[in-house]
């Protein structure tokens, strides 16, 4: 019998693409604070990572950073299933001086 | 310190009011050091409960106890090895389940727990009941203490249950039950690890099939390898029975058992009850939330263009007069005065950089303004008062959260459509996101509005945003029902936060922080084009004039200025100056006023300065009493403009006539800057407004279209660019042609 651990990584595979947290809770009738947990266990195996809405290495000709963009702060946690082929994500101070941290 | 019976620690996850209920239970009785070898904070104190004295530990914030952080190893060692009397673990009530993981894994250590429900207030606010009495039973009996810690509810019952815990020594009584599978495992690991001498059987089991490499290499080093090798046995056989690996099992396990805790235990209230229901049961109504939302963002730009006014003005004056006087005293002081370079200076950075930078304070009211609706909680449902909208035109509402995003700025709403699962969606929101009026485009609107509409600048701002929506939904409709049609529609579900008062701290870092981010690029991108704008104005192309000594018509600019204006006949400005703004603004939006700054004002303010240098008329000590002097009457001005917010809400009304103050006399407070003043010169309120919707709607920002480029490609990017020119100009030509043809004027 397939566990609800499965459930949430098949849920995501069948995604078209990222997922915000409160969307896969109602998709998996799961509470939020569960699945939140759930989530973490499996982007700290890898398999999940979250969604931040600025470009791998990339960066706004004001800032360049990604999850602490001031402009940004509304965006709901989103998460997307990361692909076999794919680089695993990590996280970099950013070098503008901001203090921040951009996606890489 | 050495630890000891009477020795208690508190564990929690992060922001669960922790630190706040340690201080309640020890007060200054407190010692902050580092853990040993660590970097990690430690808190220890004491509290006297009856005449027992004890020791309080506070543990560093974790989710949970496994051996990913440097937090978990913390806290797991300090409990399996200086071995507390008890530990309190504090739980925030209002999230209830997540905060359970933490539990079920203090239970499986065995040792003597009291749950300490904190912030039950917020939980209740929420609309959650929590069944104290079935959740303890549900735990075996361990003591659950309801808390708000911070206004020191149930500390003292928290004490009594503390008391009361130390001194057992009786094991737990409820596991968590794991998977079949697993279950059959546990026993025989179970019984080997006890018969090898190791503590904490079950657990320690249980951390040996997760594979946790800390305590699977503690036993191999103790001369537990054969246990290590069973365990991994027992991993493989559970692997084949199950399909899933053994620590994917034993954190479903947890969950599945949090599940079954909760049911019964936390209930929550369905329709209308929290004070933030009753509220989104307006704010968010079918028919009322638009109109609501639209009132709020009008009120906005009302105080945005009202308030800012005499601050911006105060700005002007020193940046087009003083600071132009001290750099060309300074100039020519050196031997500089009448140079290229004090051209450079004063007409090329301070016009252009300053013409920009004297719009920062209305930026900070905007930003603090929207801070405010973002606090407070209202800003995430502005998503689900447009769905509707956005319904109708083939999107969804998760759509306009990258729309509201680039009201701030269009780069990262164009990267935060990666966040929309379907990539139609996220080509069409992109496409729509360079339609929503950044932060950048607030100055050319401000300049224009308050050159053309005075006091009315703010109906300006506001119809410009609302234009950029209504373009956008436009472009949705076209793109929806034409390249993307038969996209199967999407529900829209979004966690909505609680509302809540405002903070001040929180508000004033949006701010500063979105406000700073404008600064930069006044540094930076302003700076660079202001140097190439002035480069291009000081050139000639007539044959007949020198460098930096041409009239700006007659400069390379003006060239191809005028060569490009006649586009704009039809829309109604097409001055030169206004056109060569334009172009340069296709780097940054904020350009267009600084170019215009460059064009029309620079001039002047190098001969104003120059004028005012050579007849010596201010010493500096008098240019600081007349900055002191001004700013006591901005601040005035300012208190004026915020309380006429009122009347001038209200005048909407027909027939209404509300007297405004005027608390420094009729007529004082009128003003105008100077590039105000050139500006009426070239535009008509008709070709004002035909002017303004054309900045917000042509090609976004250089920095834009790259975003645009790497998120979608450089085709998707290049029909945008097509795009945006297009309508941008079909709309200016409609608007400026409709409104002479209903009489508008020109």
């Amino acid at each position: 019998m397939a566990t609800q651990m499965r459930a949430v990584l098949d849920q995501f595979a069948a995604a078209s693409g990222p997922v915000s947290l409160a969307e896969m809770a109602q998709r998996l009738a799961v509470e939020p604070g569960i699945l939140e947990g759930m989530i973490a266990y499996w982007v700290r195996k890898g398999k999940l990572r979250e969604v931040f809405a600025m470009a791998p290495g990339a960066g706004c000709a004001r800032c360049g950073v990604s999850d602490t963009c001031a402009f940004i702060v509304q965006m709901p946690r989103t998460y997307e299933l990361v692909r076999e082929n794919e680089l695993p994500i990590i996280n970099a101070v950013c070098n503008c001086g901001c203090g921040g941290t951009k996606t890489q | 310190m050495a630890a000891h019976a009477l020795t208690i620690a508190l564990a929690g996850n992060p922001n669960v009011g922790k630190s706040t209920l340690f201080n309640a239970l020890t007060g200054s009785h407190q010692h902050v050091g580092n853990w040993p070898g660590k970097t990690v904070e430690k808190k220890e104190g004491s509290l006297r409960i009856g005449s027992d004295d004890i020791i309080v530990v506070d543990l560093p914030g974790t989710y949970s106890l496994t051996a990913y952080s440097i937090e978990e190893i913390i806290s797991r060692d300090f409990i399996l090895l200086e071995q507390p009397g008890a530990v309190v673990v504090v739980v925030d009530a209002a999230n209830l389940e997540r905060n359970l993981y933490l539990v079920t894994q203090l239970m499986e250590l065995d040792i003597p727990l009291v749950l300490a429900l904190n912030m039950i207030d917020m939980a209740r606010k929420r609309g959650m009941h929590i069944d104290v009495r079935l959740l303890s039973a549900r735990l075996g009996g361990i003591p659950v203490v309801e808390l708000v810690g911070n206004s020191g509810i149930g500390i003292e019952s928290l004490k009594e249950a503390i008391r009361g815990m130390v001194r057992r020594t009786e094991p737990g009584t409820v596991h968590v039950p794991y998977d079949d599978a697993v279950e059959a495992e546990l026993p025989r690991l179970q019984t080997a690890i006890d018969n090898a001498g190791f503590a904490r059987p079950r657990w320690s089991a249980i951390k040996l099939l997760e594979g946790d490499l800390l305590i699977t290499d503690t036993i191999a080093q103790r001369g537990g390898g054969a246990l290590v090798e069973a365990a991994q046995g027992a991993m493989k056989r559970i692997e084949a029975a199950t399909g899933e690996d053994a620590e994917t099992l034993l954190t479903d396990g947890r969950y599945q058992f949090i599940m079954g805790l909760v049911d019964g235990v936390l209930t929550r209230s369905t329709v209308g009850r929290t004070p933030s229901e009753r509220l989104d049961h307006i704010l968010t109504h079918r028919l009322l939330g638009l109109p609501i939302f639209l009132l709020m963002m009008w009120f906005i730009f009302q105080l945005t263009a009202n308030v800012s006014a005499p601050m911006v003005d105060w700005m002007d004056g020193l940046v087009n007069g003083i600071f132009g006087r001290w750099i060309t005293s300074v100039l020519s002081m050196v031997g500089l005065s009448g140079t290229w370079f004090e051209s450079l200076l004063v007409g090329g950075v301070l016009a252009g950089v300053g013409g920009v930078l004297v719009f920062v304070p209305v930026l900070m009211v905007l930003y603090f303004a929207i801070g405010v609706l973002e606090d407070s909680g209202y800003m995430a449902r502005a998503a689900f008062v447009m769905d509707r909208a956005m319904r109708v035109v083939g999107l969804h509402g998760k759509s306009f959260l990258p729309m509201l995003v680039g009201f701030g700025c269009n780069v990262p709403a164009v990267y935060a459509t990666r966040t929309l699962e379907h990539e139609t969606d996220r080509k069409v929101t992109g496409f729509l996101v360079t339609f929503m009026s950044c932060g950048a485009r607030l100055p050319v609107y401000v300049v224009v509005g308050s050159a053309l509409f005075g006091a009315a600048a703010g109906n300006l701002i506001f119809g410009m945003y609302i234009l950029g929506i209504v373009v956008a939904l436009a472009t949705a409709f076209i793109l929806k029902r034409g390249i993307y049609r038969n996209q199967p529609p999407q529900p829209f579900v979004m966690e909505l936060p609680p509302y809540r008062m405002p903070r001040m701290r929180d508000i004033w870092r949006q701010m500063s922080n979105r406000t700073g981010s404008f600064v930069r690029e006044a540094g930076t991108i302003i700076l660079a084009t202001s140097v190439v704008i002035w480069l291009l104005l000081a050139l000639p192309v007539d044959g007949q004039s020198a460098f930096n000594d041409v009239a700006p018509e007659q400069s390379a600019f003006g060239a191809v200025s005028r060569g490009m204006s006649p586009i704009f006949e039809p829309a109604g400005f097409a001055s030169w100056q206004t056109s060569g703004a334009l172009v340069s603004g296709l780097v940054a939006k904020e350009v267009v006023v600084s170019t215009m700054n460059q064009i029309m004002v620079g001039e002047s303010m190098q001969a104003g300065a120059e004028a005012a240098e050579s007849v010596e008329t201010t010493t500096f000590g008098e240019d600081l009493s007349e900055i002191g002097n001004s700013l006591v009457e901005t601040a005035v001005l300012t208190v004026q403009e915020t309380l006429n917010i009122v009347p001038r809400t209200l005048n909407i009304i027909p027939g209404l006539n509300v007297p405004e103050l005027s608390l420094l006399g009729a007529g004082e407070e009128e003003d105008t800057t100077a590039l105000e003043a050139s500006l009426v010169r070239l535009l008509t309120p008709l070709s004002a407004v035909a002017f303004t919707a054309f900045v917000l709607l042509y090609t976004p920002c250089m920095t834009t279209v790259a975003a645009m480029r790497q998120e979608f490609g450089t085709r998707w990017a290049l029909y945008q660019v097509v795009y945006t020119l297009v309508v941008a100009w079909a709309v200016a030509v409609l608007i400026f042609q409709g409104g002479r043809l209903l009489g508008l004027g020109a």
